[in-house]
């Protein structure tokens, strides 16, 4: 579904280059449960968000089915995010003034093509991540985990192909933390795609393949042992 | 405040510079608007208090009371010997006339002469008038029929260096005499209506002089009176109808207080007091021009107090850790405020440095001569700094206090101030807008009456008219008027030449009679008449809608020629129904007139001599083959080419017929301007005052545009990561302000509506309040916001989401 090519990012500010990406070239499958793992700095975010289309590879392609997205114009990668891509970050980044359900709807606002009642699949996403009790809440009344949960029901809640989880456990205990791989797992196996961000290890076992990088590179690349 | 709090400040100030120069600069505007409209509030409404004891001076006015005459009205003008008969029945009274004044008579020095502000006075002048003096005595001096006191530029210009009292001053009101100066007086200021330069005495035998001296209802002077309280004022007013029906019986009918009155106008109401039938439009002016200088401020106040409040709310992290570090409430809530009090002296200092600058151009403006008063400008300032400082500084300084560290720490962004905050910002922007939005429509209003105005048909052409006025100096006798008159029909570039007792601009009289209509009981209406000489038809050119005009070999057309026979008279289109015709062809061949018989031979369109807010009136023209006849006499002159060479020839002519008699002549639009030139200037100074209240509303709204925008930064990756395109991100952030925008016009188009119409309603010929300037100028401020907020907006919705994500 997904192959990145020879992605390079560069940050230049300042006088100052750094190199986030180098060289990475990585295939993911339809249907793949991905673990990104690696030290602080290294670069899972920014091929994250490379993957998420929010960040540009300064050279490289990023073929998704056979379209380059490395290519593809800002407005055409908007409709694409809207209709394939489901977000889910450590810190939550809930909308503070908008209700939970206002802020799992807005994962289908910016959809031209959504079938059946909006209402019907806000609520149904809220179902699966267990939030429904909470819809009329704002974000800083919910707990880190009962955020966390909200944030998965907005990603998924207009089906999308691939879901990018940037750490999605790390500000959360480790019962929430659980709660929330429970959560992806699940929508991996009714099939979706995943690829997260992780500095737990456990957590990336549940995945079913997990790579490492160190400094903007793809060290390793290990199957899950099934 | 600490040395930490100062630097927290300063660092505050300098890392968000815009933010500072958005706070500080548009408050600094608002004030400068407010201290230069405030002057010249001050300034309008300070005229004659720099007389000593003006409290306790009140000039007589004349009440004609009837309400259809065309003299209706108010006038401070008195007949000339009204304060003698006052006297008689009120021994003690302390008053003074003044005769003359602005041009009042000429000052002949070798073989020139010159225009001067003369004024006839009472002895008794000084006892109201206390002027200061500059040198010699003016206790008893106007007691000396041949003592004349002088202003100090007066002295200046006559007398130079060497000393003038003493000294031989040759003056004339109505013949030439020569006075000895016993006193200079300082010149009157410029907040005074009083024109005056040279004081003389009036002479003790006016009664022989005028024969109109004690003809009640006659005006040739300006009465004044001092009374010690205004209780003596009020009974003084009480005693007034049964003196007038007791002393005018004679000359005003059975009884005459039912149409004439003498009231008391404090002096210091004179200026602002509309003469006669005149408009009220200078208080409104004044009130008007009051309350853009105080929207401005007020407006500035708001964007000022909404820039703060929603800035303070991206310091509560800075304010909970200083909480952590051990600060109490007390000491929090005292930083802000003392912040808040510093940003609005910097803003003061700049808005009166402003002020200071921008000053001249006012001044150029609106022909005044301001200067800006420290003395009461500084407290003001001080004041302002310590109410405004406090309103900007306690609204954070008790939110941010109250906030509990330990939520705004763990909170993932700064508050905003909650929904709460949003709301109030949001009503801010609603009444700001208001205000601008309704400061718009007044001066598309505004500019467009001006324009109208200017350009409203006045029944004649303006261009290529010229008017003699020295032509009706007592000391030019009809002789030389004649020589004069022939001389410039003779000049090649003159069409046509008139005289008559009236010209556009008025000739200073104007006459009324009753007219007694056949078959209606009565004395009839009251219409002016006047009396034109060959030409003036010519010369004006007004539209002929019925009828003929005067036609110089037609003996029948000249009045008075035979007693008992009916005049040949032209009437005005504005005197057919007032003289109860059907039309103006049914007026043609009538006669009307009691024993002063007129038949009207044709009806002319109206000229319209004293400027838009003046109805025309019913006007009746006798025709004199020589017009000289009678008194009062100019000269209306249709010429061709450049005025001002055309002045010069005349002014040649008239040096060389009448030396004697300063040449003083005036343009149509040199006539006419007195009409227009308060609208004009209250016009350029609202559209200067609006103009800055819309400039402070956009650089306000920018400001919180911004603040909004920054606060959203991590919103719009969130959103974009979801599938927000950058159109997307562009309509929420301009569709913020756009609500507020709207329902500003709620306030704006009522509020418009009424100050125009009620403004509107001052003119005579005025145009319609159209909707077009309500939908014009809420489509001018909805473009001003969109445009104020695109701009952010669009960059905004360019930032790469990931970025934004990182944002705090
Ligand atoms: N906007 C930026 N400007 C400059 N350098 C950046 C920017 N964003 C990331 N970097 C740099 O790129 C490198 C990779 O950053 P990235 O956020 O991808 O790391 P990470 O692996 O996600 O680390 P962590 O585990 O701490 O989240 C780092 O060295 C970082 O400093
Ligand atoms: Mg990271």
């Amino acid at each position: 579904m997904i192959k990145l090519e020879n992605i390079e990012r560069r940050y230049i500010s300042d006088e100052v280059e750094t190199t986030a990406l180098v060289g990475v070239n990585l295939d993911v499958a339809e249907g793949e449960f991905l673990a990104i793992m690696g030290p602080s700095g290294c670069g899972k975010s920014t091929l994250l968000n490379t993957l998420g289309t929010i960040d540009r590879p300064t050279s490289g392609h990023y073929w998704f089915a056979d379209t380059d997205l490395a290519a593809m114009a800002e407005k055409d990668l908007a409709r694409f995010r809207a209709a394939r891509l489901g977000f889910v970050f450590q810190s939550f980044n809930l909308i503070d003034e908008l209700t939970i359900e206002e802020n799992i709807a807005l994962g289908l606002a910016y959809r031209k093509d959504v079938s059946g009642n909006k209402a019907d699949r806000v609520a149904a996403a809220m179902d699966t991540v267990g939030i429904a009790h909470r819809a009329r809440h704002f974000p800083h009344q919910l707990s880190g985990g009962q955020q966390q949960r909200a944030a998965i029901a907005r990603a998924i809640v207009g089906d999308p192909k691939l879901i990018l989880a940037d750490e999605p456990t790390g500000n959360l205990d480790t019962a929430n933390g659980e709660q929330v791989m429970d959560i992806l797992s699940a929508l991996n196996a009714s099939g979706a795609t995943i690829v997260m961000v992780t500095h737990s290890p456990s957590h990336a076992d549940m995945a079913k393949r997990r790579i490492d990088m160190l400094d903007g590179r793809i060290v390793a690349s290990a199957m899950r042992a099934i | 405040m600490n040395r930490f709090a100062l630097l927290s400040l300063y660092r505050s100030l300098t890392r968000h510079k815009l933010y500072a120069a958005l706070n500080i600069g548009g408050l600094a505007i608002g004030i400068a608007v407010f201290i230069v409209l405030g002057l010249y509030v001050r300034f309008e409404t300070s005229f004659e208090t720099w007389l000593p004891h003006h409290n306790e001076i009140y000039a007589i006015q004349s009440d004609w009371k009837d309400q259809s005459s065309p003299f209706a009205g108010r006038y401070v003008e008195t007949m000339g010997g009204l304060l003698d008969e006052l006297r008689e029945d009120f021994p003690d009274l302390v008053g003074t006339r003044i005769m003359g004044g602005k041009h009042g008579g000429i000052v002949q020095r070798g073989n020139t002469a010159v225009t001067e502000d003369v004024a006839m006075v009472d002895p008794s002048f000084f006892e109201v008038f206390d002027l200061p003096m500059i040198s010699g005595d003016k206790d008893g001096a106007l007691a000396k029929p041949d003592a004349a006191l002088i202003s100090e530029s007066a002295a200046k210009r006559y007398f130079g260096q060497s000393d003038p009292v003493g000294q031989t001053l040759r003056v004339s009101m109505w013949e030439p005499k020569n006075y000895r100066v016993a006193g200079v007086f300082k010149d009157l200021p410029d907040n005074s209506d009083f024109t005056i330069s040279v004081l003389i005495p009036l002479p003790e035998n006016m009664r022989e002089i005028n024969s109109n001296w004690h003809h009640w209802g006659n005006s040739s002077l300006q009465t004044y009176l001092r009374f010690r309280n205004p209780a003596a004022a009020a009974r003084f007013d009480a005693a007034m109808p049964a003196l007038i029906d007791r002393r005018g019986r004679a000359y005003l009918g059975d009884k005459p207080s039912d149409i004439f009155g003498l009231v008391l106008l404090p002096v210091t109401d004179m200026h602002l007091e509309p003469n006669g039938n005149a408009a009220s439009s200078a208080k409104m002016t004044l009130v008007t021009l009051g309350l853009v200088g105080t929207f401005a401020l007020l407006i500035a106040l708001i964007n000022y107090i909404n820039l703060a409040t929603a800035r303070a709310g991206l310091r509560a992290r800075e304010v909970a850790m200083r909480k952590v570090l051990g600060a109490d409430r007390r000491a929090v809530m005292r930083q802000f405020l003392a912040e808040a009090m510093l940003m609005v002296a910097l803003a003061s200092l700049l808005g009166l440095i402003l002020a200071e600058l921008g000053l001249p151009l006012i001044n150029a403006a609106g022909g005044l001569s301001l200067t800006i008063p420290y003395a009461l400008v500084v407290p003001a300032l001080v004041l302002l700094t310590l109410v405004a400082g406090f309103l900007a500084g306690i609204y954070p300084a008790l939110v941010l206090s109250r906030y509990q560290p330990a939520a705004v720490l763990a909170s993932s962004r700064s508050p905003g101030g909650g929904r709460a905050g949003t709301r109030v910002r949001e009503a801010l922007v609603v009444l700001q807008f208001g205000l601008a939005i309704a400061f718009l429509i007044g001066t598309g209003v505004l500019v467009a009456q001006t324009q109208h105005v200017r350009n409203a048909d006045t029944g004649f052409q303006r261009e290529g008219l010229m008017t003699v006025m020295s032509l009706r100096d007592s000391q030019v006798d009809p002789t030389q008027s004649r020589a004069f008159i022939q001389e410039v029909r003779a000049l090649p570039n003159v069409r046509a030449a008139a005289l008559a007792n009236t010209v556009v601009g008025g000739s200073g009289t104007r006459n009324a009679d009753n007219v007694p209509l056949p078959g209606v009981p009565g004395d009839g209406p009251l219409v002016i008449w006047e009396i034109v000489g060959p030409d003036f038809f010519e010369v004006y050119a007004p539209r002929l809608i019925a009828g003929r005009l005067f036609d110089g070999r037609t003996a029948d057309d000249r009045a008075n020629t035979a007693q008992g026979q009916p005049d040949n008279v032209l009437i005005n289109r504005q005197a057919v129904g007032v003289l109860g015709f059907d039309s103006p062809d049914d007026a043609v061949g009538k006669t009307v007139g009691g024993d002063h018989l007129r038949t009207t031979i044709g009806v002319v369109d109206n000229l319209s001599f004293f400027g838009p807010r003046a109805p025309t009136d019913p006007t009746i023209y006798y025709y004199y083959a020589d017009p000289l006849r009678t008194g009062n006499i100019v000269a209306s002159i249709r010429f061709t080419g450049d005025p001002r060479a055309f002045h010069e020839q005349l002014e040649e002519i008239w040096q060389k017929i009448v030396p004697q008699v300063p040449f003083d002549a005036q343009t149509a639009d040199e006539q006419l301007i007195q009409f227009y030139e308060d609208d004009e200037r209250a016009t350029r100074l609202f559209a200067i005052g609006a103009g800055f209240a819309v400039l402070i509303g956009m650089v306000g709204l920018w400001g919180l545009a911004s603040f909004n925008t920054a606060r959203r930064v991590k919103e719009i990756g969130i959103r974009k990561s979801l599938g927000a395109s950058a159109t997307d991100i562009v309509k929420l952030l301009v569709g913020q302000f756009m609500r507020p925008v709207l329902i500003a016009n709620l306030i704006a188009w009522p509020l418009a509506y009424f100050a125009m119409r009620t403004w509107l309603a001052g003119f005579d010929d005025r145009i319609a309040l159209s909707p077009l300037y309500f939908v014009g100028a809420s489509l001018v401020a909805i473009a001003i916001a969109v445009l104020t907020v695109l701009g952010q907006s669009l960059r905004a919705s360019r930032t790469a989401p990931a970025w934004a994500l990182r944002h705090d």
